[in-house]
């Protein structure tokens, strides 16, 4: 019964939370030749969803614009830098939230993807934050070790399933 | 003795040495998914007779997925009485089964296969299937970036075939090989990115070699070349190929590469 109450009420914050992706900051891993950046910001712009990128070439990172209202997939990203033969490093992403409750292992779901709060301090967010996605595949692999040892408190984090996120606010 | 001082002497002196593009060599890497290139590869071999060579090899690159790429390659050449002549054609198809990456860095490995048909005469106890032999070859790859600099080394079985309808291959030659690369490379210029119309100079060399199973004949060339990166797109390789030392018979080792690629990203969506 407890768990349904905590869904029924995770549910409501999700659709009350109305949050929306306006923009990622992605570094990329595996490169360093501007060739490969230029495929990789290539791919990145094949994206339906994608106004601009902004690519760095000395720190190989590329800053994501996506369009207005659009209902960006952050799994796109990370699809897309591994056509062009390469990794996801990092990726920040700048959520605008509405009275959003962040609180260690609650989740919320925009766009059919499910974010869950790790490591992040409790508080009602709003406006453009950014935050970190913590998953296997969009952090380097030696951070994906230290971030597994905190398995126990954050069990959903093991699971590794598709279009579940774990976020840390930064 | 001294040819295994030499290389060393090389080895040591070019680790300082070009990104993962080479120019007699493929990486481990692959070509963006969804992405086609073309590329025409000039070679101008001098004959020990003084005649000169010409080669050229145009190439069709696919990159299918992530994991694998294909080429499709023809060979003509004027080496044979008669002048130009479409010799032959190949097919090349390379696995990439492991990549891991780091910030600016990576190790990969890939498997790859050649199959190439061509009918000019077999003159050479050398087995080259990339213009000059019927024949297979299949070959691993591992390819280590940091930074600027890449290294990379193949080892892959070659196995030459009849040249077809009117040479056989000679039943006393030696008709499969091993073979051996190692590269290096570093991106030289520029210095500081601004943009990706900057233009990218990779210096680079590497040590081709061949044994020749049936004989233990062998060969080892080296081959240094300057690469142009045009707008992240265009590629120009101007290399030469030594040789260092061969027990067995080459007609033309020794000469100049000329090698322009291009690539169309996303060709496919």
């Amino acid at each position: 019964m407890k768990k349904i109450v905590i869904l029924t009420v995770l549910f409501f914050v999700a659709v009350i939370g109305n949050a929306q992706i306006s923009k990622a900051e992605l570094t990329a891993t595996g490169l360093t030749c501007s060739m490969c950046s230029k495929a990789t910001y290539k791919q990145l712009m094949s994206i339906a969803e994608v106004e601009k990128v902004e690519p760095d070439l000395n720190n190989t990172a590329f800053i994501i614009y996506f369009k207005n209202g659009s209902a960006a997939n952050i799994s796109d990203i990370k699809s897309k830098v591994e056509d062009a033969g390469f990794s996801v490093g990092e990726l920040v992403v700048t959520f605008n939230f509405n009275n959003q409750q962040a609180e260690n292992n609650s989740s919320f779901t925009i766009n059919n993807s499910t974010y869950t709060f790790m490591d992040t301090k409790s508080a009602t967010l709003n406006g453009d934050k950014k935050v970190k996605i913590l998953d296997k595949g969009y952090i380097v692999e030696k951070e994906y070790k230290q971030i597994s040892k905190m398995i126990e408190k954050y069990p959903s984090y093991a699971t590794n399933s598709k279009n579940v996120y774990h976020i840390k606010v930064l | 003795m001294n040819k295994i001082f030499l290389i060393a002497f090389l080895f040591i002196h070019l680790n300082a040495f070009s990104q993962e593009l080479f120019v007699f060599t493929e990486p481990a890497s692959n070509m963006p998914a969804k992405s086609i290139g073309i590329r025409d590869m000039n070679a101008l071999m001098y004959e020990k007779d003084g005649k000169l060579n010409y080669h050229n090899m145009p190439e069709l690159m696919w990159g299918i997925n992530k994991k694998w790429m294909v080429h499709a390659q023809g060979f003509i050449s004027n080496r044979q009485e008669g002048g130009f002549e479409v010799e032959g054609g190949s097919f090349y198809a390379k696995y990439r089964f492991f990549s891991e990456d780091d910030i600016q860095s990576h190790f990969r490995m890939a498997l790859y296969g050649r199959y190439s048909f061509n009918r000019a005469d077999i003159h050479q106890q050398e087995i080259e299937t990339m213009g000059h032999n019927s024949g297979y070859e299949a070959g691993f790859i591992a390819t280590k970036l940091i930074h600027k600099v890449a290294i990379s080394s193949s080892i892959s079985y070659e196995r030459a075939l009849d040249n077809k309808p009117n040479y056989t291959f000679p039943p006393t030659e030696s008709n499969s090989a091993m073979n051996y690369t190692f590269s290096v490379g570093k991106l030289m210029l520029p210095k500081v990115y601004t943009s990706y119309n900057q233009m990218n100079v990779n210096l680079m060399i590497e040590l081709l070699g061949q044994r020749l199973n049936d004989n233990k004949k062998s060969y080892l060339d080296i081959g240094p070349s300057v690469q142009f990166i045009i707008n992240s797109q265009a590629r120009i390789d101007i290399g030469y190929r030594q040789q260092l030392y061969s027990t067995m018979e080459r007609t033309a080792p020794n000469g100049m590469i000329f090698k322009l690629e291009y690539l169309f990203f996303n060709a496919f969506r």
